[in-house]
């Protein structure tokens, strides 16, 4: 079948302009987006710059975006992209800078944050008493996390990075749970105050978009909210963010439901001046609407006291 | 259809404007609402899963001892039921420990059945848009609207639920503009974040991003935007001058609850929809709904 | 120019092991990949890494079963040396991190493969090349080697009779630079490419089999090359670990009927029954994973299922998998002894790219990433030492400035019709139909000529796009380059071994010969031309 492909072009070495080629190519039936690629660097277009390795899906290596979603070029077969028309656009990740035509900067988007978190174990070196001993299930964990073969697309859909590159990214993050939670590991505690630092663990919105686009089942939002949940047992590593989740889950042990005047104000810290001057404007705002709820106006809520009972044993529970 | 009503926190407290608006749609349609009055707060993803499985898993065993399925009015809300439900269904192992542990002293037992749905599901699913259309008094002709889901009325996919209709589940927003006689102004951030979560964080990022879907909103010719989140809500109308402040431009964007905005297709005015507690202004909105006859 | 005590060139298992094992004996290092590390061919490893844990196994049986499926040719101290480190390597990465599956007693499980007598593969689902390069990869970063990823070395510098060092151009910056070395390791994986289907990542080409063997090293029994017998052949194919046999999965024909065939033969011979049974007009048979049952097959094989489906569109679950035996990995390449060193002086290899004699003429299945480590380790420390111990020899002046010039040759000139692909396509069809599993003669000589015009060929081609940065139609030249010296070497060791023997089968010399052929084929190049000679096995 004849196929267009319309290909994201860029070169460093002349005017490191966007623009856009367009190949026409003839591909058998069952072909991929890789095979294409090929035929036209081959064929046609000899500068074209794109990537893969392992050919097979295995390696992560090829991923691009094809008609505006993270794919596999080694696995996309063309006529699952053809059914609209005979064109399909390719082009490189979002959220990540371009070093040519298809050729993204890895390392900004995901190897250097990787990096940040530290990412190797930390165990006994001794191998004469041969293996840990451990059980299946907790391997069987650490085996799907690992599966990970970095293929981007977690970050590539994340809500967070388009605002912010400099967030860790579901990927990175997902790297530090595989650490946190392995029983060999002596520096989890370390790591897991690593990714509670700026652009860590806090600076997810927990949006599950990571979950949703990984192709390999990984959850990397859940592993997030993984660590979160596991800082709260031990003690969360950022003030701010310790006020606020005390204090919300005071509020609901206290009366079952959310004070949200109270967050407000016991988030920035009762002592922190400039941070509650900073509440005032919107506050106000509020008042005058009748929008805001006044802390001393917080009624208990029926059941509340077995609520507050429920919070007491999982807390106990989970020391 | 009767339900058993989950308001959540913030449609009584930051957001007060909801859950007057709420009830009188539910009465105006005909759908009774028993209101679950002595459940707990969902966690809304702050509290660890070890401490809000077992406070949501009471609130579902309550809603099946009432023997009824229940309806929230908070994507928020909603997400984190579905999914402390989805664990709980799925791992039968892990319900009982919760029963048994934390449960059982109450005299309670969640057996694993209650559904949870969004009023706005309930809508298409239980309701059918078919009953709905006839009672459309006020189509909204000249509001042309941007949808803002709400991250957690669309992932992640268990808690949308497997069934055939999860993927509709992510057009209902899109469709029920339409369906209400307004014009959909659509945007590509309708399904992501609003930044609420990270507020507390990392409230440069999260204004950020209120700008950006604020922003792309109006540049797609929206007048207002409809949301079936209040703490999208909060963050999208209630920061909004602050986003737009960092952002370096005006925004003036008014945001609406779901239910305000099919409140006014049925005839509710403005002003019974409480729309006078926002913090942006929604007197665009007012005067063009005023106007419709 | 940069400076190190110790060059490690290739980012996958091997590279990795020694750069660790050279760090934490001191040196400086640092380590050079043509792509990511992580993205090596080590990856796609599936089935195992082997050592000898069970109750019932030992290191004496495991190199029992080394010697039978290197079928006369493994050197038995270096197969002896081996066995006795394995098990201490394979703890060493799980203590490290690697997640194996584990039996009841919450110990390191080991499932059958291939011929091996016990149970000894240890695993982990069927990634385990992936888990194990990841683990590596992490305690590489951990001893803060620096890393130059995707730097392609275009040479080997050599200062009299020593290697000093390499030049290589940086893909991202577009530069080329020099890397004074005392000691290099070579650890850039097989040469399969050379052949069209294989079962190997895109740069898998010998890269440093040919520049070792272009500065004076010897290659070792290069007609060697392993089949994998059950690989789904179509588009790109897809290797399926054969652990599934031994798991119970079922070799069947077209109708669904099991034919007849020893699944726990050593792959040489699992091949060539395979191929001999073949009914379908393109040479397959098939797969039936049915007999492993649904839940296994998720559990224990998730990557084959993934892939089957993402790559063959069938279910693995249901469908029956059409598979054939396809040109996998070498066991010949740079001649070396146990500790790594090469004919040059500080020059070492290691790995899928070197033959230190434990293969002999048919490696045994979940071998591989055990040699990695092990002599990863041994070769890492020997350069060390080395470079602790040899004086500091100069990188010659003019080498960077020359590879410069090289390059602009390389692109200067326009090509004619010809291209890469079609040399390379060619070269892939006449290596699989006359050096492939079954060889004759009259084929292989056919071969040698048609890699002679190939070569000629190639040397006409000029690289048309003249920049520097990620110009893959430039690496792919070298590639090419790299393949065609190689099968040349391939075709002739195959024609100089007048007898089959382990992975090597000569239709018209069909029976071993241990009189004359007890011997290891050892290829140099002489006046610009291979030199065949024979090396008898020590054992």
């Amino acid at each position: 079948m004849q196929v267009t492909f319309k290909v994201y072009r860029k070169d460093p070495e002349k005017d490191g302009k966007p623009g856009r080629s367009n190949y026409t190519v003839d591909v058998p039936d069952g072909a991929t987006v890789l095979e294409s690629l090929f035929k036209i660097r081959d064929e046609m277009d000899s500068s074209l710059a794109f990537r893969c390795s392992c050919l097979r899906g295995h390696c992560g290596d090829c991923m691009v975006r094809v008609n505006g979603s993270s794919r596999l070029t080694c696995t996309a077969k063309v006529s699952a992209y053809t059914q609209k028309g005979p064109e399909i656009s390719l082009d490189p990740l979002r959220n990540v800078p371009v070093i040519k035509d298809l050729v993204f900067d890895w390392d900004a988007f995901m190897w250097n944050k990787i990096s940040t978190v530290k990412p190797w174990l930390e165990a006994d070196d001794a191998t004469a008493n041969g293996e840990s001993i451990a059980a299946d299930a907790q391997m069987k964990d650490l085996r799907k996390v690992m599966s990970c073969y970095h293929c981007g697309m977690c970050d590539e859909g994340c809500t967070v990075l388009p605002v912010d590159f400099k967030f860790l990214g579901p990927a990175a993050l997902t790297k530090a749970y595989r650490f946190v939670f392995d029983p060999r590991n002596q520096h989890a505690k370390e790591q897991l105050k690593t990714v509670e630092g700026p652009k860590g663990i806090w600076d997810c919105v927990h949006c599950y978009e990571a979950d949703e686009h990984c192709p390999r089942g990984i959850e990397p939002t859940k592993r997030i909210v993984a660590l979160r949940d596991e800082a709260f047992r031990v003690g969360i590593n950022n003030e701010k963010v310790a006020r606020h989740h005390k204090s919300f889950a005071a509020s609901v042990k206290e009366s079952g439901w959310l004070d949200e005047g109270r967050l407000a104000i016991e988030s920035e810290g009762l002592t922190n001046v400039s941070g509650l001057m900073k509440l005032l404007p919107t506050a106000a705002k509020a008042l005058v609407r009748g929008k805001a709820p006044l802390p001393y106006m917080h009624a208990k809520r029926p059941g509340a006291e077995q609520i507050k009972k429920i919070i007491e044993k999982g807390e106990a529970e989970n020391k | 259809m009767k339900y058993a009503f989950y308001p959540g926190c913030v449609s009584k407290g930051g957001c007060p404007e909801l859950y007057p608006s709420s009830v009188k749609v539910a009465d105006k349609l005909n759908i009774e609402i028993e209101e679950m009055k002595d459940v707990a707060c969902t966690g809304a993803g702050v509290l660890p899963q070890y401490l809000s499985d077992p406070i949501n898993a009471r609130t579902l065993a309550k809603a099946e001892k009432m023997g009824l399925p229940m309806m929230t009015i908070c994507s928020t809300c909603q997400g984190v039921l579905a999914m402390a439900n989805y664990r709980l269904t799925s791992d039968p192992d892990y319900r009982a420990k919760i029963n048994r542990e934390y449960l059982a002293d109450e005299g309670l037992e969640y057996k694993g059945t209650t559904e949870v749905k969004h009023l706005l599901w309930v809508l298409f699913e239980d309701y059918g848009i078919d009953n709905l259309k006839p009672l459309i008094r006020k189509p909204l002709k000249g509001l042309r609207v941007s949808p803002f889901y709400g991250c957690f009325l669309r992932r992640p996919p268990e808690a949308i639920t497997p069934t055939k209709e999860s993927n509709a589940r992510k057009s209902y927003l899109d469709q029920i503009i339409g369906i209400m006689g307004a014009e959909l102004a659509d945007i590509s951030g309708k399904g992501k974040c609003c930044g609420f979560p990270i507020l507390s964080a990392n409230e440069e990022n999260s204004l950020a991003m209120v700008a950006k879907h604020t922003g792309e909103s109006k540049d797609n010719g929206a007048n207002c935007m409809v949301t079936p989140c209040p703490l999208c809500h909060l963050n999208l109308d209630g920061n909004q001058q602050k986003a737009g402040a960092q952002a370096g431009k005006e925004i003036d964007l008014p945001i609406l609850h779901l239910p305000q905005f099919v409140g006014m297709a049925l005839g509710f005015s403005p002003d019974e929809m409480n729309v006078k507690r926002h913090i942006v202004s929604t007197s665009p909105v007012e005067k063009i709904v005023d106007m419709l006859t | 120019m940069q400076e190190f005590d110790v060059v490690v060139v290739g980012g996958g298992a091997s590279g990795l092991r020694a750069a660790i094992a050279a760090k934490r004996d001191g040196a400086s290092v640092a380590l050079l990949s043509k792509s990511h590390p992580l993205r090596s061919n080590s990856a796609i490893a599936q089935g195992g890494i082997n050592a000898p844990l069970g109750k019932d196994d030992s290191a004496e049986n495991f190199a029992n079963d080394i010697m039978a499926a290197g079928d006369g040719l493994c050197e038995r101290a270096v197969v002896q040396s081996f066995v006795e480190d394995a098990a201490k390597e394979v703890f060493w990465l799980e203590h490290m991190g690697v997640p194996f599956n584990r039996d009841k007693d919450g110990r390191i499980d080991r499932r059958p493969f291939g011929s091996n007598s016990r149970n000894r593969s240890c695993y982990a689902d069927d990634r385990t090349g992936h888990m194990v390069l990841t683990v590596l990869h992490e305690q590489f970063q951990r001893l803060g080697i620096p890393s130059f990823e995707e730097w392609f070395v275009t040479s080997l510098a050599v200062d009299g009779e020593a290697c000093v060092g390499v030049t290589a151009l940086g893909l991202k910056s577009g530069k080329l630079d020099a890397f004074a070395a005392r000691a290099v390791i070579l650890a850039t994986g097989g040469f399969t490419r050379m052949y069209a289907p294989s079962t190997v990542s895109i740069g898998t080409t010998g890269d440093g089999q040919a520049l070792a063997f272009q500065s004076g090293g010897h290659l070792m029994d290069m007609e060697m090359v392993q089949f994998h017998p059950t690989v789904f052949p179509k588009g790109q194919g897809l290797l399926i670990t054969e652990a599934i046999l031994a798991s119970g999965a079922q070799i069947v024909n077209q109708q669904g009927a099991p034919v007849q065939i020893d699944k726990s033969s050593p792959r040489g011979k699992l091949s060539l029954a395979i191929s001999g049974a073949a009914q379908n007009g393109d040479g397959s048979l098939f797969l039936d994973l049915k007999p492993i049952g649904k839940e296994k097959i998720l559990s224990s094989f998730p990557q084959t299922n993934e892939l089957v489906k993402s790559v063959a569109g069938l279910d693995s679950t249901k469908d029956l998998i059409p598979i054939r035996p396809v040109a996998h990995r070498p066991m010949g390449g740079i001649e070396t002894t146990a500790s790594g060193e090469t004919a040059i002086a500080g020059l070492f290899a290691v790995g899928e790219c070197a033959a230190n004699g434990l293969n002999g003429a048919g490696r045994l299945a979940g071998n591989t990433l055990t040699e990695s480590v092990v002599f990863g380790k041994k070769v890492g420390e020997a350069a060390a030492a080395y470079a602790k111990s040899s004086a500091k020899k100069n990188f010659p002046a003019a080498k960077l400035a020359d590879e410069e010039k090289k390059l602009d040759a390389l692109t200067s000139g326009n090509s004619a019709e010809d291209s890469l692909a079609k040399v390379h396509a060619e070269l892939g069809r006449l290596m699989n139909e006359k050096v492939g599993l079954v060889r004759d003669a009259g084929g292989l000589q056919e071969a040698l000529s048609g890699i002679k015009s190939l070569q000629q060929r190639h040397q006409k081609i000029k690289v048309r796009n003249g920049g520097r940065i990620y110009n893959y139609e430039l690496t792919t030249h070298f590639e090419v380059a790299s393949m065609l010296t190689l099968a040349d070497v391939v075709a002739r060791s195959a024609q100089a071994r007048s007898e089959s023997r382990g992975a090597h089968n000569r239709k018209d010399c069909p029976t071993t010969d241990n009189v004359n052929w007890k011997s290891h084929t050892i290829t140099k190049l002489a006046q610009g031309s291979a030199q065949i000679d024979k090396k008898p096995v020590a054992n």
